[in-house]
């Protein structure tokens, strides 16, 4: 740690750093962003308790989230300043000379991994415990009008063609190419100074940035078409593609309070009997881990938002560039986790 | 910053290599792999779920390498045994209590069941 630790110029914790003076990072804004962050997911909770909406809460939701906006201002208002003068490095094994911050960061994504792992964990007992949907079909072992339990994978509705699968496979692209994006940033922001012209340094990055801003908006866009909206494909004579609807999933009524779900494909031939299946445990880890993968991705947007704005004012340098080698881990986290969701949520 | 895999650009080398694993993906299932599947004495599913979880290794093994530098940086190696660390935790987790609970999906109470609050 700095000599100036400790010095009378020791910042507050809620205000403006000054960096030049060995600022020790400190600041409450982790923790009230934490507090604001559980109190948002419990008023949540309370105002769909049981199932049933209790506008009670809905107050309190509001408090939440106005306690998140003033953390991330706090936040936001010290790192501002932030040139890169003092970035406190571990003096103790085993991450002697290694960046305080980046180990921390580290022990985030560990503990973010431990979460999906859970989620995973869930996904991979359940479908290997509930019989599918199509084998109880196929097996005839069904009587119309009474509900089955059954797991229903996603990729049941998500894989039935080019055009369903789309949104998820142009977003797995987006993701790849985002992740592209900020690593070029962070390229661009470790040349040496009086290699590159500062103003091209300051483009690049907030492009790169921006870049990855838009691909991250693209893909939560294309999720909610996915999950909500569908779209039209238009006839393209040329290639043979006649004109049709792709529906969104909660359309097809993929939902995780549908205990009688009528999917098109388990419809009997022979008798036209329509079989009713409980989709509810497929549905609701379909939902819960694409929806927390994607509650990151917003998170990411956020955090995004911040630095592209940082960057246009021309503030990253090789010294500061730590900020975005330290977001791009967690961004770099969140391509991650998605090259394992995609393959076993919409693909198998 | 300056890595290079077969002397290129190692952050562009690691981009088309996702890109092309990716694809690789997406034709796997979009590919009708039944008489491939039979060859193997397997179901086409069964198959499927093999090439995709085989992509999806090295796929996350060249994202944790190269873009967040686990590979050929000084800190790389304590780094990378950070990251391990809850494996340990993972691999129990996912294992022992995912695959080997024999009513972990069917011997739940009633009351963690989906749909007993009318969700």
């Amino acid at each position: 740690m700095s000599d100036d630790y400790g010095h009378d110029d020791h910042p507050s914790p809620w205000g403006p750093h000054d960096w030049g003076h060995g600022a020790p990072h400190n600041s409450f804004a982790p923790l009230i962003l934490s507090i604001g962050v559980g109190l948002f997911l419990l008023m949540v909770g309370g105002l769909f308790t049981f199932g049933e909406f209790d506008g009670r809460y809905l107050p309190m939701v509001f408090v939440a989230l106005a306690v998140i906006a003033a953390a991330i201002v706090v936040w936001w208002r010290q790192d501002m300043s932030f040139d890169g003068s003092y970035e406190p490095r571990a003096r103790g094994v085993p991450f002697k000379n290694i960046q305080i911050r980046k180990v921390g960061v580290w022990v985030f994504l560990m503990s973010e991994m431990m979460i999906f792992s859970s989620l995973f964990s869930t996904y991979m007992r359940y479908r290997q415990g509930i019989p599918r949907c199509d084998t109880i079909f196929e097996s005839g072992d069904w009587v119309e009008g009474v509900a089955v339990n059954c797991f229903e994978p996603a990729s049941q509705l998500i894989a039935s063609s080019w055009w369903h699968i789309a949104p998820g496979a142009i977003n797995t692209f987006a993701l790849i190419i985002s992740s592209f994006t900020i690593v070029q940033a962070l390229r661009w922001a470790h040349k040496p100074v009086g290699s590159v012209d500062e103003d091209v340094r300051r483009k690049r990055i907030y492009r790169y940035l921006g870049a990855t801003w838009c691909l991250a908006t693209l893909f939560l866009t294309l999720k909610m078409i996915e999950w909500f909206i569908g779209f039209h494909v238009p006839e393209i004579g040329f290639l043979g593609i006649h004109e049709h609807e792709i529906h969104s999933l909660y359309s097809e009524g993929y939902l995780i309070n549908n205990d009688h779900y009528q999917a098109h494909h388990y419809i009997d031939e022979a008798t036209g009997a329509h079989m009713v299946a409980n989709i509810q445990v497929s549905a609701s880890l379909f939902y819960v881990t694409t929806g927390t993968h994607g509650l990151h991705v917003f998170g990411g947007i956020i955090g995004l938002s911040y630095l592209t704005y940082k960057a246009w004012t021309g503030a990253y340098n090789p010294q500061s560039a730590v900020s975005i080698e330290y977001f791009g881990l967690y961004w770099h986290f969140v391509d991650l986790v998605w090259v394992l969701v995609f393959p076993f949520f919409y693909l198998y | 910053m300056s890595k290079t895999i077969m002397g290129k650009d190692a952050y562009w080398m690691n981009f088309f290599g996702l890109m092309l694993l990716t694809l690789i993906e997406v034709a796997a299932v979009g590919t009708d792999l039944g008489p491939t599947a039979e060859g193997f004495d397997m179901t086409e599913r069964q198959l499927t779920l093999w090439i995709l979880t085989i992509i999806a290794i090295p796929k996350f093994m060249m994202i944790a390498a190269i873009f967040m530098h686990l590979w050929g940086e000084n800190d790389s190696g304590i780094l990378t045994l950070t990251a391990l660390f809850p494996a340990f935790f993972i691999i129990i987790m996912v294992l022992f209590i995912g695959l080997t609970h024999p009513e972990a999906a069917t011997g739940l109470p009633a009351w963690c069941r989906p749909g007993t609050y009318g969700l």
